[in-house]
């Protein structure tokens, strides 16, 4: 391990340790464990968002997917960052107002049944740990190109999976939202200082993205592959323009035109249903405070993917030259093409700043997968402590009982992303998906986006929607979801193929009929005008800004008070 | 932990104004997530319909559609995010609290971008 490699690690750890100590719960309470006290500010709760969603998928992940698969890889980003329009146009500022613990205490109250509650715990778990393991496979990655070596006899990419998984299971765990949102904000704000340094030192360098994407679309794109024992380029075959070979700067190196839509709605329709984004919103003082949030987050993420996008593209056109340069690029590369292209940002970073650019880089790398672990980890200790303990197991547990449950399943959420992503090596993978970490991520998202999303937005927009829809639209999203991306492994690369990857262009509007069919076939939910008066007025949103606005001018009579004596 | 309506009548929102800007609300997000559709599936649409979309060369010696991978689909969602955000803000001021807000002095204290 080198000095660099130290240094960064101990700067890593300062910074959530020190974060989560000052920022520790004063009290035991359920609401300041899960929702951070409901007191999270504009700017806050937007970085922690960021913190949240930017994950090793979206740090590592894009740059690695635009890296193998050109403008194709950047269908990625687009989708990432496309999720929030739904989120703030049908879902953020209502879902706030209602003021539940969770997504599924939230259906679950909003239609007044046990049964979708606990479905509803079912596909969140599911979705948690699609999204955990490509977070752990992220931690272990960083962890064997900064360190390079293993602890306890483990193997490096082991020993980073499971020390970063460790370090932000415990913190969560301490922290509970209110440590976990102020290390969000701070890890989203140094994960983007890392992206702007990459990218100020890239175009220092002399760097012109229209000529780098011009000079590689010159030629076919071309990609390593591990066959018969070794390495080899192979030529990507063109997806659009069947028999032509792929080229960087137009589509068709990985999808076709319904792979394209396929994708960008999976990703899009998923973020609206996934639990750990949309728990925070449940953090905001006020349902316009969320859907302000959401603007703020738009902004700040579309910066963020523009860069990733712009690196990606800029590994591409760097690392051939750089290869010729430096002996330690031999052994990651083929012929001057990355092998992993999760690799290309730290290896950029390393390129421009030696030891301390990879420090950075892997840091931030670092970062962006525990951040969003750690908000896996505290949707999932809400799931089970509050959703499933608290309502189900003893009803009458005292809050510290309720946190203390919420706690012990952090751990045991993090054992298993852990122990699954150890089994599952990225390598193994590559280059079958343009980025296992991006790929895996986009599971999460077609089963949120299939299952929960649906049921949520008819939950906000539609009254009549039933417990039984709800139940069915859970149901048909999740398994349909599933059972397509799972039976895409099997099947050759075909328009067929892609639309089977990424499901929710079909799953999501089954899941909306049938939810949509069975609602109208059972009875409608009573109580349902007191529901809409809470979702959709803005009174309780009135009477907290009152109530702020009185706290300040409180404040500012006592400064005042205070320099007249 | 669902928040009832505010008992004091000041805040207290009627289900006739709730459903009304509902139905407004309802149709400004239809209207903007058209948009966001049309903006999306129009991509896919140009390549396979322009040769100008892939061929030609815009700012930055990038194609007009590398560009909009790149930068021009971020900017469009964040401005059809702050176009409905604003609408859906003024919508719900003008319908609903008319009387709650008669008394109220001062901005949002949540949307200033201050820390909690």
């Amino acid at each position: 391990m080198t000095t660099t490699a130290i240094i960064t690690l101990i700067a890593v750890l300062v910074i959530v340790l020190g974060v989560s100590v000052i920022t520790r719960p004063r009290h035991s309470s359920t609401v300041d464990f899960y929702l951070a006290g409901q007191r999270v500010g504009v700017a806050t709760n937007s970085w922690a968002i960021c913190g949240d969603y930017l994950s090793a998928a979206s740090f590592l992940g894009v740059a690695a997917a635009v890296y193998v698969s050109g403008l194709d890889g950047a269908w990625y980003a687009v989708g990432f960052a496309a999720g929030f329009v739904p989120v703030l146009l049908l879902v953020a500022a209502p879902l706030r107002r209602y003021g539940e613990f969770s997504l599924a205490d939230f259906l679950g109250r909003r239609l007044r049944s046990d049964a979708v509650r606990l479905h509803s715990v079912g596909v969140i778990q599911l979705v948690i740990l699609c999204y955990l393991i490509p977070q752990s496979v992220g931690g272990g990655i960083t962890w064997e190109l900064l360190v390079g070596h293993g602890l306890f006899g483990l193997s490096p990419y082991s020993t980073g999976v499971l020390l970063s998984t460790a370090v932000i299971a415990v913190l969560v765990a301490a922290g509970g939202m209110r440590g976990t949102t102020w290390n969000q904000a701070v890890q989203f704000l140094l994960l983007f200082a890392a992206l702007l340094w990459l990218a100020a030192m890239v175009s220092a360098d002399g760097f012109r993205y229209g000529e780098a994407v011009e000079s590689l679309s010159n030629q076919p794109l071309m990609n390593p592959e591990f066959l018969d024992g070794s390495w080899e380029l192979t030529q990507e075959q063109n997806a659009v323009d069947p028999g032509q070979a792929a080229v960087f700067g137009e589509p068709g190196a990985r999808y076709g035109q319904l792979g394209q839509v396929a994708l960008v709605v999976t990703l899009g329709l998923g973020t609206a249903g996934l639990p750990h984004v949309m728990n925070r919103y449940f953090t905001a003082p006020t349902g316009k405070a969320a859907r302000t949030t959401t603007v703020w987050v738009l902004v700040l993420i579309g910066i963020f993917y523009a860069l990733a996008v712009m690196m990606g593209t800029a590994a591409r056109d760097i690392i051939p030259g750089a290869a010729r340069e430096h002996p330690w690029l031999e052994e990651l590369t083929e012929d001057g093409v990355l092998r992993v292209p999760e690799h290309a940002l730290p290896v950029l970073g390393r390129i421009y700043g030696e030891e301390a650019g990879l420090g950075l880089i892997a840091a931030a790398a670092l970062i962006a997968a525990m951040s969003t672990v750690a908000g896996l980890l505290l949707a999932s200790a809400a799931t089970w402590g509050h959703d499933v303990y608290e309502r189900h197991i003893n009803p009458r547990a005292t809050q510290r009982q309720a946190v203390w449950v919420g706690r012990a399943s952090t751990l045991i959420a993090a054992g298993a992303a852990a122990g699954l992503a150890i089994a599952l090596r990225p390598e193994a993978f590559t280059p079958a998906m343009p980025s296992l970490v991006a790929t895996m991520v986009t599971w999460a998202f077609a089963i949120a986006g299939s299952a929960l999303t649906p049921v949520v937005v008819l939950t906000i927009w539609w009254r009549r929607t039933t417990a039984a829809g709800a139940l069915a639209g859970l149901i048909s999203g999740a398994t349909v979801s599933i059972i397509m991306f799972l039976s895409a492994s099997f099947l050759e690369a075909s328009p067929l193929r892609e639309l089977m990857a990424a499901p929710t262009l079909i799953a999501a509007p089954l899941a909306f009929l049938l939810t949509i069919l069975v609602s109208l076939r059972t009875r409608p939910p009573s109580e349902v005008e007191a529901d809409w008066v809470i979702m959709h007025g803005t009174a309780a949103d009135r009477h907290a800004e009152r109530l702020a606005q009185l706290t300040l001018r409180e404040r500012r009579r006592r400064k005042e008070d205070r320099r007249a004596r | 932990m669902t928040h009832s309506p505010q008992e004091d009548g000041q805040t207290r929102d009627t289900p006739a104004e709730v459903d009304a800007a509902f139905r407004t609300q309802r149709r400004v997000a239809l209207t903007y997530f058209i948009v966001f559709l049309v903006v999306v599936a129009a991509f896919p649409l140009l390549a396979s319909t322009l040769d100008w979309w892939l061929d030609s060369r815009l700012i930055g010696e990038l194609s007009p559609g590398f560009l909009t991978v790149a930068v021009g689909l971020y900017v469009v969602f964040a401005a059809i995010g702050i176009a409905a955000a604003t609408l859906s803000s003024s919508v719900e001021s003008q319908m609903l609290g008319a009387q709650g807000n008669q008394n109220s002095d001062g901005p949002d204290p949540y949307s200033s971008p201050g820390p909690s």
